[in-house]
């Protein structure tokens, strides 16, 4: 057993090596605005979708529509209808006791991203 | 009492899952929708049944005198124990890892974000803490880097509670592992058994559960080995033959070893007035003990363990194998038994190199001219080379009917088990008393 604990404790450590090299190996994405999604809205139009059936939500100047998502989020609907209709960058980044969302969660916002939020 | 052993140790096991049913029932077919989904839930399971293991290991942890019964003795217990740590290890390993991988599904460097986010993620940090808190209290335990010093493995073992709460505390503050409240509830229960063990291990055990005792004797059976008779300061010890207990000497003369505890078994018969322990010189505390003041104060803790199946009377006939200073438990089991006037057939085999490396070999023989139906039977490596099967066969032809009982040293054990084997002996009429603990 022992033998087979000192593996299990070299191949972690050989896999978050691996992790952490591949991250520094490859090279950063571009930033910047997805000229795809020009659509613009006021935070008029988003609160008119402030209800579980029809979900949009503001978060980091970006407009997303989570009416499809709301199923499938981990904590129960009543947890993110407060945030349907409004400004959610504050749920994204408290979740829980003011802990962020997983970057896995970040990064499956892209699906849902309808347009961005107009200047003022 | 085998069986009873057994239905201890499935149902530790079987409290692991509690948790884990919780968090299967609080799964949505949307969660396996795809390798990464696939890959989080496993990620999010391992941490569930690790932490289980985790907290259940430091429950069992606790010592309690005559908790290890249900077990089969304290050995057993800490067997149970070492397993549940091996696996909350192994599981808490795959953990962030199994979590990590899922990100990389949703996006490339998220990988390496979830196993480093931003230093303000306290939960995760609170994590990696935890898990680099386990592999370094563990490693002495699975000998990462050679075989550990007692004392050394127990001071790193300290850490372990530490390693508790702040697994604890990253489980709470994602608290996303069961539906609703429950993930609290069912967690608490765990974190209040696992505080409980380690409550009584740190406060209770050394207030309460220490009896204090006089060194009022000293004898030196050989010139490695010494047995100290302990005179009880307050109450004595109430124990059966063949428990061990951990003594605490504290003699500032000592060498090494003063105010540290260790397992030894007593060798007297609990009718006497006054506790007798053998200690032969194995290590750096036991050596220092070698020269141990009469009049010195040491306290014992226990009493631990379950050899004998029956230490009163002898109902079952018996077979007793023993090499070295395993001989203490037997010896015990002999001043008992002749104390009580209490007869039976016992068949003991005394292994040792030679009659001058025999311990208490005069003794025993005087008592097993006093036991009616006691046959002792020395067995000389030397001589006589390894213990046979035929050895066996030929001075015990029943073998099969009887109980058999081991304690020596580690290759002694294994090549007397394994004859018995050979010869028909049920596996659970063979018991053992080990102390390697490690």
């Amino acid at each position: 057993m022992k033998k087979f604990i000192f593996a299990v404790f070299i191949a972690f450590w050989a896999s978050v090596g691996t992790v952490a090299v591949l991250q520094v190996l490859t090279p950063e994405p571009p930033t910047g605005d997805d000229p795809d999604s020009p659509a613009v809205f006021d935070l008029g139009e988003v609160a008119e979708h402030d209800s579980l059936d029809d979900c949009w939500m503001v978060i980091e100047g970006k407009v997303y529509d989570f009416t499809d998502y709301v199923g499938q989020h981990p904590a129960p609907p009543s947890v993110l209808e407060p945030w349907c209709g409004k400004q959610a960058t504050e749920g994204m980044r408290t979740k829980g006791i003011g802990r962020d969302h997983s970057p896995a969660a970040w990064a499956m916002l892209d699906d849902y991203r309808i347009g961005k939020l107009a200047d003022d | 009492m085998v069986i009873r052993a057994r239905l201890a140790r499935i149902l530790v096991w079987a409290l692991a899952l509690v948790p884990v049913v919780f968090f299967l029932a609080g799964l949505r077919p949307a969660d396996f929708d795809d390798v990464p989904g696939l890959l989080n839930v496993l990620g999010r399971l391992t941490g569930v049944l690790g932490l289980a293991f985790l907290l259940l290991s430091a429950a069992l942890s606790a010592r309690v005198p005559g908790f290890d019964l249900p077990f089969g003795g304290l050995t057993r217990l800490w067997n149970t124990h070492h397993l549940l740590g091996a696996s909350a290890l192994v599981l808490l390993l795959l953990h962030p890892l199994l979590l990590a991988f899922s990100a990389q599904g949703y996006g490339q460097g998220l990988a390496f974000e979830t196993l480093f986010p931003p230093l303000s993620d306290l939960a995760t940090w609170g994590g990696w803490l935890a898990l680099l808190l386990m592999m370094t209290f563990l490693a002495p335990s699975f000998s990462f880097f050679g075989p550990p010093d007692y004392e050394r493995w127990k001071r790193v073992h300290d850490l372990a509670p530490f390693a508790v709460i702040l697994a604890l505390a990253h489980t709470f503050l994602f608290s996303r592992t069961m539906p609703a409240h429950l993930d609290i509830v069912v967690w608490a229960g765990f974190a209040l058994l696992a505080v409980g063990a380690v409550l009584w291990r740190f406060v209770f055990s050394r207030r309460v559960g220490r009896l204090p005792y006089a060194v009022v004797q000293v004898d030196r059976p050989a010139n490695n080995v010494i047995e100290l008779t302990l005179e009880p300061k307050r109450r004595g010890l109430r124990y059966r033959a063949g428990n061990f207990v951990y003594m605490t000497p504290f003699d500032s003369e000592l060498e090494a070893g003063c105010g540290e505890e260790h397992p030894y078994t007593l060798s007297s018969s609990p009718r006497e007035p006054n506790l007798r322990i053998a200690i032969k010189d194995l290590g750096n505390a036991s050596r220092a003990l070698q020269s141990i003041q009469c009049g010195s104060r040491v306290t014992v803790e226990g009493p631990y363990g379950r050899f004998f199946k029956n230490p009163d009377d002898v109902p079952i006939p018996e077979l007793w194998i023993s090499g070295g200073i395993g001989v203490t438990p037997f010896l015990a089991r002999m001043r008992h038994l002749d104390r009580l006037d209490q007869g039976g057939d016992i068949r003991f085999i005394y292994c040792v190199q030679d009659e001058a490396r025999a311990l208490y070999l005069e003794e025993l023989r005087a008592l097993a001219g006093t036991i009616p139906g006691f046959g002792l039977i020395p067995h000389y490596f030397y001589r006589q080379g390894p213990l046979s099967a035929a050895f066996l066969r030929e001075h015990c032809g029943d073998i099969e009917q009887r109980e058999v009982y081991i304690c020596g040293p580690q290759p002694l054990n294994r090549l007397a088990q394994s004859h018995l084997r050979a010869l028909g002996v049920d596996r659970w009429s063979i018991h053992t008393e080990e102390f390697e603990l490690l």
